[in-house]
């Protein structure tokens, strides 16, 4: 076990954005930037012709963009949840939106950054959310063992001391 | 857009991603030395966009100008960003991040290449 997070209180969950939570991030942050980026673009130079697959898209970056700052902020009660309600909007955006690119291959006119399961962007759409919800778990607070101490292994010390 | 600059910059960014990936095998934080080669990095990408800049002005814009200089906007932004981000982190993880901000910058100027030659 590596040493526990540096929590406010004890028992509470640790924070979303240290440790692996940093590459996390990273990753998520990268993806919003060019989600956005590839959006506003979108809207702005040509949004009439596929008006679903562009919103789809800004959907999509909204999305990235809250779940970033979410994670990064990710030490607090609030921003937790707004964490878990991100990542899992994008977990069932890139399954909805990437069966039904596949099903049908113009279903929404153009291509979206969920089309295909991210394929456009190597495929990480698909696998972010998955290891976004994994981490939101992992990171959570001890609820089921109460207020314990950040050592969980006091007690059988005691017995060799 | 200059061919030479796209090599050194696509070769300047393996060094640095291995350079991380170096420090990830040992469990080492990030170091500054790391983010002044990051800086060079970013040196570089800086004087591609301005040739990028002064070539659309003589020669006229690449075939989708908004498209290009939102990935150059993109790439400029990723190390100085993802520098700061994972130097405040003090274990390995940090080490992670710079070589994914490293990797990412090399294949978005692979990307800005293939835009500005019209591929």
């Amino acid at each position: 076990m590596s040493g526990p997070a540096s929590s406010a209180r004890r028992g509470a969950a640790r924070s979303t954005a240290t440790g692996f939570g940093r590459v996390l991030v990273t990753v998520y942050g990268i993806l919003a930037f060019a989600a956005l980026g590839r959006s506003s673009y979108e809207l702005v130079a040509k949004f009439g012709e596929a008006p679903v697959a562009y919103a789809l898209s800004a959907l999509a970056a909204v999305v990235y963009v809250v779940a970033t700052v979410a994670l990064a902020l990710g030490a607090s009660p609030g921003w937790r949840r707004v964490a878990w309600v991100a990542v899992g909007v994008e977990a069932v955006g890139v399954l909805t939106v990437g069966t039904a690119s596949l099903v049908s291959r113009d279903v929404f006119g153009e291509s979206t950054v969920w089309s295909l399961f991210g394929q456009g962007y190597g495929y990480v759409p698909l696998v972010l959310p998955f290891v976004g919800l994994w981490w939101l778990w992992h990171t959570r607070g001890p609820a089921a063992h109460g207020d314990r101490g950040p050592d969980p292994s006091d007690g059988s010390e005691e017995t060799t001391a | 857009m200059l061919l030479p600059l796209l090599i050194l910059l696509v070769a300047l960014c393996v060094a640095l991603g291995g350079w991380a990936a170096w420090f990830v095998v040992k469990d080492r934080p990030v170091i500054l030395n790391q983010l002044w080669g990051g800086a060079i990095v970013e040196g570089v990408l800086i004087a591609q966009a301005i040739t990028a800049a002064i070539r659309s002005a003589t020669h006229g814009p690449p075939s989708d100008p908004l498209l290009f200089w939102g990935y150059m906007a993109t790439s400029l932004v990723i190390l100085p960003v993802a520098a700061a981000w994972a130097f405040a982190e003090r274990t390995k993880w940090s080490s992670v991040v710079l070589l994914v901000a490293a990797l990412t910058v090399g294949f978005l100027n692979y990307r800005l290449w293939q835009i500005w030659t019209g591929v």
